[in-house]
C-alpha cells in the first residue's frame, strides 16, 4: 500500500470514529483529544488531517451523503418502476438507521442541530449534494416516465425525506412500539400514494 | 368582339401569384388572381400554447413577420383583458413597439420602392438603367432593421413582444446607438429618395408644391406622370383603416367623409378556385394600407394629391413612400422620448390565464392586419388571421370586382396592368397564409 | 457580356413551401452584393437575375449552387403548372452543392407541422434521412435556423467560391457554425452559471432557462457569437432561444421550460444530468449578493 493511500485509509477511520462519537456523545462534549485518543493517535498528528473539529464536522456530512448517495445511485440504475424503487430508499434509509445508526442520527442531531459549524463551507446543499443530486435523478426518471405528478422539487422531496427523518427520530426517542423495518411497505406506500400521477 | 384569355405568372412579389386576365377591345376586361400554396398556420396553432402564436404567427411572411408577432401580442393581451387581467402597458413598452413597428414598416416601402417600382417601371417605360436599385433598398433595410433589433432581438422573426410589454431592457447606450442608425436613415433618405431636407418635405400640403421633391421619389413621380399614367389604377375610392397607430387613427373613408369602424362587421368568405379568402366590412370592399391611412388621418398632401388623381396609382405609390419620412420622424421622437425608469414588462412572471378570447389590430407595412385568438385550457382553441392584402387582392364578392382588380380594368396592357397590380405592394405569402 | 462573368459559379435560389423569411434574413447582410459577386445570379426570388420564373419552371437554367428555401413536399405545390420537387429535382441533380437555408427546407421546420405526414425537409425529416438523402448526400450542406443568419449563408457561400471544402457534421451542418451552442455568448451567462433565473420579462439579469423556455444551452448555432443584424440576439434582448435551429422546431410551449419535479427536462449540450445537478446543487447554496441586485445601479 503507498502512502497516499495509506492517508486516505487513516482519514476514513478518523471520520468514522469522531461520527460515533458527535452521534452518541454530542457535537460540543466531544474534543479532538477525546477522538485522538479513542484512535490511539496523538492530536497533533489529527490536525494533520483535519485542521479544526468543525471541519471535520464538515467532512462526515460529506462522507455520509455519499455513502447515502451511493446506495440510491444503485436503486436509479436499476429498470424497476417508481414505486419499487420508492421502497427500495425506504429500505435502504431504515437499514442504515438500524445497522449504521451514528450517520442517521449525526445528520439529524448535529447536522441539523448545529448550523453555525456549517455555516462557512456547508451551506446550503454543498456537502449533501451526493445524496440530493440521486433524490433529483430518481423524481426526474419518474416524473419523465409519467409514474409521479410533476411538482416543485421541495414539495416532493419534503413529503418523502421529512417522513423518513421524522421515523427514524421517532426510533431514535425510542417511542416506535415496533421494529422500523415493520413500517417499510406501508410508508413506501404512503409516499408513492401522495405522490404518484 | 372575341374575348381573349391569357395567363401571366407574377413574381419577385413575396411569392408569386398567377393572374387570368380576360382582354377585349384590346383592354383588360377582368382579372382572376390566384395565390399558390396554402400553408395552414392557423390550423398549425390549433392545440399550441396561447403564448406560441407570438412565435408561430411571424412565419407567415418573411416581409411583415413583425406585425404578426404585434397583433399576435396584442390578441393575447385583449383576451387576458376580457378576462378580468389588468394589463395596463408602459408608456415605455408601449413606444418601443411602436418604434420597432415603424422601422418594419420602412424596411418594406423601401424594399417595394426599390426592388418592384423602380424596376418595374423602367422595364415598362422601356428605360435602360444600369443602377443597382436594390443595393439602395438593402443599404436602407440593414440600417433600419439593425435598429429594431438592439430593442428585438433580430430581424426577421423576432418574438420580444410579450403580453404585458416587451422583453428587452435598454439602455441610455442602446438608444443612442438607435438614434445614430435612424439619423442615417434619415440622411439617405435626404440624399437619395427626396432630394431635400425631411423637414422641409414634410411641410408640402399641396400638389402644386410636388415639383420640389428631388432624389428618386421626385424622379418617379416625374416619369409616371410625364408617361400618363397618373390617374392609371383607380378603384372604388373607398378605405379603411382598423388600428391605430402613428400613422393614423381607425376609421373608413367614402368619397373624402371619414367616419368610424367596428371590427365585429369585419366578414371573411372563402373564394373559388383560390386560396385567399376575401374579407368585407359590412358586406363592402375597401382598400387597406398607406393611401387609406393617409385618408383617413386627412394628411393635406394625401388629400390634395387624391382630390386631383382620386385613388390612382400616383396617389397610391407617393402614399407608400411617404411613410418613411413619417415614420423616421417619428421614430426619432420615440426614442427621444423613452423613460428608461419605466418597467418594460407589466405582466407579473406567475400570472396567465388559461380561458380567454381576443382580438389583436395592427397597422402593417400593407394596411390593416387582425388577429383572433380563443383559448381553452391554456391551448388555442381556434386562431384566425386575416391580413391587409386578402382586402386589396380578393377576386371581389356578389357584383363587386375586387380592389385591385377594379383599378386593372380598363387597362390597355397586361403590362400596364400588372403595373397597377404591384403598386398594392402585393404580398403572396401573407394573403394565403 | 465578357466571358469572365460567364465562368463564375451559377447560383440559383428557389423557394417551396416558405414565408420568404431566408431570404429577408440574407438581404440584411450588409456585404450582400459583394458575396453574390462571386456568382452569376440565375434565378432569385426578390432580387434581379437573369432569368425568369418561367424559364426557373421550365427546367432551362444552368445551376452549379442551388439554394434551397422551404419545406418539401413531393406533390401539390406547383408554380407555373409545374411541381416545385420537380424544380427542386432536376435543379438538385444539376447543381455541384445544394445549400437548404433555413430549418423548412433542412428538417421540415413549422410548415411541416401542417401535414406531417407529407412535407418534410429535403434530405431529413427531421432527423431522419429522406429518400433523396442518398443521392443527394455528397453535396448537401445544411443551414438550419429560422430564420438562417445572413453571415452563416454568406461564409457558406465564399468557402464554396474559393473551392474550400467545409468541415460538416452528420446532419451537414458546418461545423464552424453549428459546433457553438445559441448559449456560447450569451450575456447572461453568469445567472446560468449562478443558476439564478429572471425575475420576470423585461429585464437585462437573470437566466431564461429555468423557467421561460430557454432552449439555448441545448441549441447549436452561433446566435450569440455571430449576432443578429450585426447587433443583438434572441437571448440578450431577454427572449428565450427558441431552439429554432433544431430538427424538432418548433417544440410545443415555447415560453415554459419543461421541468420534472422543478428539474429541467432537458440537460445543457452533452452535460450528464448526475453532473449538472450536482453543480446545481452546489451553485443554488450559495446566495450572491451581486446577482440579487440590478446590473447597473444609476442612483449613486
Amino acid at each position: 500500500m503507498n502512502s497516499v493511500d495509506k492517508k486516505a485509509l487513516k482519514r476514513e477511520s478518523i471520520i468514522q470514529t469522531a461520527l460515533q462519537l458527535f452521534s452518541t456523545n454530542g457535537f460540543h462534549k466531544t474534543t479532538i483529544p477525546d477522538i485522538a485518543s479513542k484512535l490511539g493517535m496523538s492530536v497533533g498528528n489529527l490536525y494533520n488531517y483535519f485542521s479544526s473539529k468543525d471541519l471535520l464536522a464538515q467532512e462526515i456530512i460529506r462522507y455520509t451523503s455519499e455513502v447515502l448517495g451511493e446506495k440510491i445511485r444503485e436503486v436509479n440504475m436499476l429498470d424497476v418502476s417508481a414505486e419499487e424503487k420508492i421502497h427500495k430508499i425506504v429500505e435502504i434509509y431504515f437499514s442504515m438507521a438500524k445497522e449504521k445508526p451514528e450517520m442517521i442520527e449525526y445528520f439529524l442531531r448535529v447536522y441539523l442541530s448545529n448550523r453555525e459549524v456549517f455555516s462557512d463551507g456547508c451551506e446550503g446543499m454543498v456537502c449533501v449534494s451526493g445524496f440530493i443530486t440521486e433524490i433529483m435523478i430518481f423524481f426526474d426518471d419518474a416524473v419523465s416516465s409519467g409514474e409521479l405528478r410533476n411538482q416543485d422539487f421541495f414539495s416532493a422531496f419534503g413529503l418523502f425525506m421529512g417522513y423518513l427523518g421524522g421515523m427514524v427520530f421517532l426510533k431514535g426517542e425510542g417511542v416506535l412500539p415496533k421494529d422500523i423495518a415493520y413500517y417499510i411497505d406501508d410508508i413506501s406506500r404512503n409516499i408513492y400514494y401522495a405522490l404518484k400521477a | 368582339m372575341k374575348k381573349i384569355k391569357i395567363k401571366e405568372l407574377i413574381e419577385k412579389i413575396e411569392g408569386e401569384a398567377e393572374l387570368d386576365f380576360t382582354i377585349e377591345d384590346g383592354r383588360i376586361e377582368d382579372v382572376k388572381i390566384n395565390f399558390g400554396f396554402y400553408r395552414g398556420i392557423e390550423e398549425i396553432l390549433q392545440g399550441r400554447d396561447a403564448w406560441d402564436a407570438l412565435v408561430i404567427t411571424p412565419r407567415v411572411c418573411g416581409i411583415c413577420n413583425h406585425a404578426h408577432l404585434i397583433a399576435a401580442v396584442r390578441a393575447i393581451e385583449d383576451g387576458y383583458q376580457n378576462a378580468g387581467i389588468n394589463l395596463l402597458l408602459s408608456e415605455k413598452a408601449k413606444k418601443i413597439r411602436s418604434f420597432t413597428l415603424a422601422c418594419e414598416l420602412i424596411q418594406n416601402h423601401m424594399k417595394w420602392f426599390y426592388m418592384t417600382i423602380v424596376p418595374q417601371l423602367e422595364a415598362y417605360l422601356q428605360i435602360d438603367n444600369r443602377q443597382n436599385h436594390a443595393l439602395k433598398a438593402t443599404y436602407l433595410s440593414s440600417t433600419v432593421t439593425k435598429a429594431l433589433a438592439i430593442f428585438a432581438g433580430q430581424w426577421p422573426h423576432s418574438s420580444y413582444a410579450i403580453p404585458g410589454g416587451v422583453s428587452c431592457d435598454p439602455t441610455h447606450l442602446d438608444l443612442m446607438q438607435a438614434e445614430a442608425l435612424i439619423d442615417e436613415c434619415i440622411r439617405f433618405v435626404e440624399q437619395v429618395l427626396i432630394g431635400m431636407d425631411m423637414a422641409q418635405y414634410l411641410d408640402i400640403s399641396s400638389v402644386s408644391q410636388l415639383h420640389e421633391v428631388g432624389g428618386d421619389l421626385g424622379r418617379l413621380m416625374h416619369l409616371i406622370g410625364s408617361s400618363g399614367m397618373a390617374t392609371l389604377g383607380q378603384s372604388y375610392d373607398r378605405f379603411i383603416v382598423f388600428g391605430e397607430s402613428l400613422l393614423s387613427s381607425s376609421g373608413k373613408s367614402i368619397a373624402t367623409a371619414v367616419s368610424k369602424v367596428d371590427p365585429r362587421y369585419v366578414q371573411e368568405s372563402a373564394q373559388d378556385e383560390s386560396m385567399a379568402k376575401a374579407v368585407t366590412y359590412k358586406k363592402r370592399l375597401y382598400e387597406t394600407g398607406p393611401l387609406a391611412r393617409g385618408m383617413v388621418a386627412k394628411r393635406p398632401i394625401i388629400k390634395s394629391l387624391h382630390k386631383r388623381y382620386k385613388d390612382a396609382l400616383l396617389t397610391r405609390i407617393f402614399a407608400r413612400m411617404h411613410e418613411v419620412s413619417l415614420l423616421l420622424t417619428e421614430s426619432k421622437r420615440l426614442l427621444r422620448e423613452l423613460d428608461l425608469n419605466e418597467p418594460s414588462c407589466t405582466l407579473d412572471i406567475d400570472t396567465r390565464c388559461a380561458d380567454f378570447e381576443g382580438t389583436g389590430i395592427v397597422e402593417a407595412a400593407r394596411g390593416s392586419l387582425i388577429h383572433q385568438t380563443e383559448v381553452s385550457g391554456g391551448l388555442i382553441h381556434r386562431y384566425e388571421i386575416i391580413t391587409p392584402t386578402q382586402w386589396n387582392l380578393s377576386h371581389g364578392s356578389g357584383d363587386e370586382h375586387g380592389i385591385a382588380v377594379e383599378a386593372m380594368i380598363g387597362s390597355k396592357s397586361i403590362q400596364e396592368a400588372t403595373f397597377i397590380f404591384r403598386t398594392f405592394d402585393v404580398c403572396s405569402v401573407c394573403t394565403t397564409q | 457580356m465578357g466571358q469572365v462573368q460567364h465562368s463564375k459559379p451559377k447560383l440559383l435560389w428557389l423557394q417551396s413551401i416558405t414565408c420568404n423569411g431566408n431570404t429577408h434574413s440574407f438581404l440584411n447582410h450588409p456585404d450582400i452584393f459583394s458575396v453574390f459577386s462571386g456568382f452569376e445570379v440565375v434565378h432569385h426570388p426578390v432580387l434581379e437575375s437573369e432569368y425568369t420564373f418561367h424559364d426557373l419552371a421550365a427546367l432551362k437554367i444552368p445551376c452549379d449552387i442551388l439554394i434551397l428555401e422551404g419545406s418539401f413536399i413531393e406533390k401539390g405545390l406547383t408554380k407555373n403548372g409545374v411541381e416545385v420537387s420537380k424544380m427542386i429535382t432536376h435543379y438538385g441533380n444539376e447543381a455541384s452543392h445544394i445549400i437548404t437555408a433555413g430549418t423548412c427546407a433542412t428538417f421540415g421546420g413549422i410548415f411541416k407541422q401542417k401535414d406531417p405526414e407529407q412535407i418534410s425537409g429535403f434530405c431529413f425529416d427531421i432527423e431522419q434521412q429522406t429518400e433523396r438523402y442518398e443521392k443527394f448526400a455528397s453535396k448537401l450542406i445544411s443551414l438550419p435556423g429560422c430564420p438562417i443568419h445572413p453571415r452563416w449563408l454568406a461564409y457558406v457561400l465564399m468557402m464554396l467560391s474559393q473551392g474550400k471544402k467545409i468541415a460538416i457534421d452528420r446532419l451537414h451542418r458546418p461545423v464552424e457554425l453549428y459546433g457553438y451552442t445559441v448559449h456560447t455568448g450569451c450575456t447572461r451567462n453568469e445567472y446560468f452559471e449562478w443558476k439564478v433565473d429572471t425575475k420576470g420579462y423585461g429585464l437585462k439579469e437573470g437566466c431564461l432557462f429555468y423557467e421561460q423556455g430557454c432552449q439555448g444551452p441545448y441549441t447549436r448555432g452561433s446566435c450569440n457569437k455571430i449576432l443578429w443584424n450585426d447587433t443583438s440576439s434572441k437571448t440578450r434582448i431577454g427572449t428565450p432561444c427558441f431552439g429554432c435551429t433544431e430538427p424538432q422546431y418548433p417544440k410545443d410551449r415555447l415560453f415554459v421550460t419543461r421541468t420534472n419535479m422543478g428539474i429541467p427536462a432537458t440537460m445543457p449540450l452533452g452535460i450528464p444530468r448526475r453532473a449538472y445537478l450536482t453543480l446545481t446543487g452546489v451553485v443554488k447554496s450559495f446566495k450572491i449578493k451581486r446577482f440579487s441586485q440590478r446590473l447597473l445601479e444609476y442612483d449613486q
